[in-house]
């Protein structure tokens, strides 16, 4: 069963639970013992979604709900998506985006909820040849939601598909993208950040497959929990027979600043092709003890060090945004999340 | 180049697997078949005490109730546990009290095998040669240890499991089952129902083992399986170094080998484990026959400071499912493991380690070379993580992977789990096939294809070959251009 008539079907027994090697570090199953009510429909006020400043207009899925976005061939487009759960209850959302060939798509989309709920939202992106998309996610769940994002991407030859994952967590969170990555120059940039603090949780999940040569893909996590809060990164590679001179690599790197916290990693490459070149690194440790005596020496409060270099850590990954507008609206989240 | 030439060489006067004969000798079997009488019958045959039989019972019924494990990337036939022998012995006199009476087909055997079961032999070298004990286990039971009085004179106890089970029963009791548990995983678990023989060493406090340990494995026998036990422990202050290396004969049927080690590590003791593995891998071609190699193999670094070494080249085995571990308790204790694994034909492999780091201080590190060829399938899998207790935990992980050829596979799954804000863990993977810049260098300066694929393999898997004990070293690299041999062009 998957997850969407799980959830349907308020059939608790039916969630991913740990002992689904994909959901190790993301146990729904054990969490959740009866699954809530469907979610009423919300007629009341919204407050304001974080990226009303770029877009004119806005598409919100409240409780559920089905959107379509199209942008046809050779045109430029900057879409917002707002998924919204409001109340404890539980529902599923889904959006079907198409990008024609040539045409260009700034999809800024948003995670939102207010309470225990229990929502999914499924997104399927078809790109055409030449199609350029960027797709920045943020992420303001509540510390007891449970939400749960599965992103289906279909590059075309010579697309170009990046996104950034910015995730401040919840009870349970996952940010899933899987991408077909057809090659024929076809490039991909899959990034993401998480802030977590509290007894937060944030999964991001990614699976790129290379059915094509010459496919490039370049992916940059990062993460910084506090508390008890617990980052998870699962990322893997398929390079699949005959998908030569594919070019793919990985990082996935993390700051622990508490005893408590934690921080689970995945970076998987699963290759059937011999013409490659494919690597990851992965680290998890502290704030590095050199560079924080060093600015404390230059007279820089501990403090204020520690917030520095850990901006700067994170900062990497938020100059990769392409977008001027959403990098700084990024910037901003993530210096208030250091911050809170 | 010496090397080289050497591998061509060698390459050039072997079979493509040179340990594929078979011995025809007497042997005793087990009817075949598993039960709790089987159970019985190897403990009887074994002479063996009634808590070992009860030991064995209890493992035998958990194991009934186990389901075999999926989720290695491997791929073959469902194993019908009802179809092998559990014991196959040669038909021995009554205990042979020296090695004149060992049957002299299992000595020519050893000697085809190169293996020195006959101390001058080992002492006839050049002078200053290293010298090293072995333990011989063919099919299911040790058919001669060597040098056991020259390392009682030390303390050092060097025998078959069997022999322990009788002669130290106090110690067999105290430690066996305490790294492995009984019902760890399902092979441990049928591991610990039928085990025939294996190696036993203890190493007294503060005593450093005069020469180096080694078991050859040895599986002969048609349609029996091989479930060896090798339990290690160094107490305070002790060091040792162990060799392990395996062959069998070419058969179509696939064999399996099912074995478990322990290591116990106490305060200030080091324990080094190399293995040559080098069991048949059935059929490049057709994928006929080989072992299934299903291995539990874990380190318990109990004491402070204590260090455990796993060096291994995998070269054999139709399948290989094999994680040697290490539990890293002590303060400040460590652990390494060094890794070469080669498929080629259509061998799979899943192998890689743990490292659970439980005590402050403690380190570790993984060197893990992976190279396919052929249509097989080789994958690194491997786990690190760190304790809320494991303050002050390091890890470096290092996983590369070659590809020769255009139907293998390589595949890298590390798990990381950080649990503790004190830890740093580093992690390290790449895939990639020979460069060909570095072929064309090579071959420009008149060597062959061949030669020069050697060179850069060789130079590719050095950072492990150089962690293993020299005699090892140089059988490793000539194993490693002969598993080669054939994967290209």
């Amino acid at each position: 069963m998957n997850l969407a008539a799980a959830i349907r079907e308020r059939n608790a027994a039916e969630l991913p639970s740990k002992r689904d090697e994909d959901w190790r570090w993301t146990d729904l199953r054990g969490l959740i013992r009866t699954a809530p009510e469907p979610s009423q429909p919300f007629t009341g006020q919204l407050p304001p979604g974080p990226f009303d400043a770029l877009a004119e207009d806005w598409r919100v899925l409240i409780n559920g709900g089905e959107a379509t976005v199209d942008v046809p061939a050779r045109t430029e487009a900057v879409e917002a998506l707002r998924f919204v759960a409001r109340g404890a209850g539980s529902h599923v959302a889904s959006a079907t985006i198409r990008v024609g060939a040539n045409a260009r798509l700034l999809l800024l989309e948003s995670y939102e909820s207010d309470g225990a709920s229990l929502a999914l939202a499924s997104l399927t992106l078809a790109l055409e040849p030449g199609a350029v998309v960027e797709r920045i996610v943020l992420t303001a769940d509540h510390e007891d939601a449970v939400s749960v994002s599965q992103a289906e991407v279909t590059l075309s030859p010579t697309a170009g598909f990046s996104q950034t994952l910015v995730a401040g967590g919840a009870r349970r969170q996952r940010l899933e993208t899987r991408v077909l990555h057809p090659g024929g120059s076809a490039e991909l940039r899959l990034d993401g950040i998480y802030l977590l603090a509290g007894k937060r949780h944030s999964d991001q999940t990614s699976i790129v497959t290379h059915a094509g040569t010459d496919g490039l893909t370049v992916q940059l996590a990062k993460g910084v929990v506090r508390d008890q809060a617990r980052g998870v990164f699962q990322g893997r590679i398929v390079v699949e027979e005959g998908a030569d001179r594919t070019d793919a690599r990985m990082g996935h790197h993390a700051l622990i600043l508490s005893d408590r916290a934690e921080v689970d990693a995945k970076p998987e490459l699963e290759i059937y092709a011999d013409d490659v070149a494919c690597a990851h690194g992965n680290t998890v440790g502290a704030l590095d003890e050199d560079a924080l005596f060093y600015a404390r020496q230059r007279g820089i409060p501990e403090d204020e060090a520690r917030a520095l270099l850990t901006e700067a850590f994170v900062g990497e990954v938020v100059d990769r945004i392409g977008h001027e507008g959403a990098r700084e609206i990024v910037r901003a989240w993530v210096a208030q999340g250091l911050r809170d | 180049m010496a090397a080289v030439r050497q591998t061509v060489e060698h390459v050039q006067a072997l079979e493509k697997y040179q340990h594929g004969f078979s011995t025809d000798i007497e042997q005793d079997f087990a009817p075949k078949g598993l039960n709790a009488d089987i159970v019985r019958f190897i403990s009887a045959k074994k002479d063996e005490p009634e808590w070992m039989l009860q030991w064995r019972l209890e493992a035998f019924e958990r194991w009934l109730a186990m389901d075999e494990p999926s989720w290695a990337k491997v791929n073959f036939p469902r194993i019908d546990y009802q179809d092998s022998y559990y014991y196959a012995a040669p038909r021995a006199k009554a205990g042979p009290k020296s090695l004149d009476e060992v049957d002299p087909d299992i000595l020519e055997t050893y000697k085809k095998l190169g293996i020195p079961l006959r101390e001058q032999e080992v002492l006839a070298g050049v002078e200053g040669a290293p010298r090293y004990a072995v333990d011989a286990v063919f099919d299911s039971v040790s058919v001669v240890t060597t040098f056991k009085k020259e390392l009682a004179q030390v303390g050092v106890i060097f025998c078959s499991m069997s022999e322990a089970i009788r002669e130290h029963p106090e110690l067999v009791k105290q430690y066996l089952g305490s790294v492995v548990p009984v019902s760890d995983n399902y092979f441990a678990c049928l591991n610990a129902a039928v085990f025939s023989d294996g190696s036993f060493v203890y190493v007294p406090p503060g005593v450093r083992c005069p020469m180096e340990l080694s078991t050859y494995f040895r599986i002969n026998a048609e349609n029996s399986g091989q479930f060896e036990r090798t339990l290690i422990i160094a107490d305070k202050g002790a060091y040792v170094s162990y060799l392990e290396g395996c062959t069998a004969p070419m058969r179509d049927e696939n064999q399996l080998h099912a074995a478990v080690v322990e290591l116990v590590v106490l305060d200030d003791a080091e324990i080094k484990y190399s293995t040559v593995q080098n069991w048949y891998p059935g059929d490049p071609e057709t994928g006929k026959g080989g072992i299934y190699n299903f291995v539990t193999k874990r380190a318990d670094c109990r004491g402070d400071r204590s260090k455990v070494s796993w060096t291994q080249v995998e070269t054999g085995s139709a399948i290989t499912w094999k994680y040697p571990s290490c539990v890293l308790r002590g303060e400040g204790s460590s652990g390494e493991f060094y890794s070469i694994a080669i498929t080629n034909g259509r061998q799979q492999a899943d192998t890689g380690t743990k490292m659970i780091h439980l005590g402050a201080n403690t380190r570790s590190r993984i060197i893990s070379k992976g190279i396919s060829a052929g249509k097989s399938s080789n994958t690194y899998r491997g786990l690190v993580s760190a304790h809320p207790k494991a303050k002050g935990a390091r890890n470096f992980t290092q996983c590369d992977s070659l590809l020769i050829g255009k139907r293998c596979a390589a595949h890298t799954v590390p798990y990381i789990e950080a649990r503790n804000g004190q830890a740093k863990f580093e992690h390290e993977a790449t895939t990639t096939r020979l460069s060909e810049d570095q072929l064309f260098y090579v071959m420009q300066r008149g060597l062959s294809q061949e030669e020069a694929v050697q060179l850069l393999v060789n130079g590719f898997v050095k950072d492990v070959l150089q962690e293993l004990p020299m005699e090892f070293a140089v059988e490793a690299q000539k194993l490693v251009a002969i598993s080669l041999e054939g994967s290209v062009g």
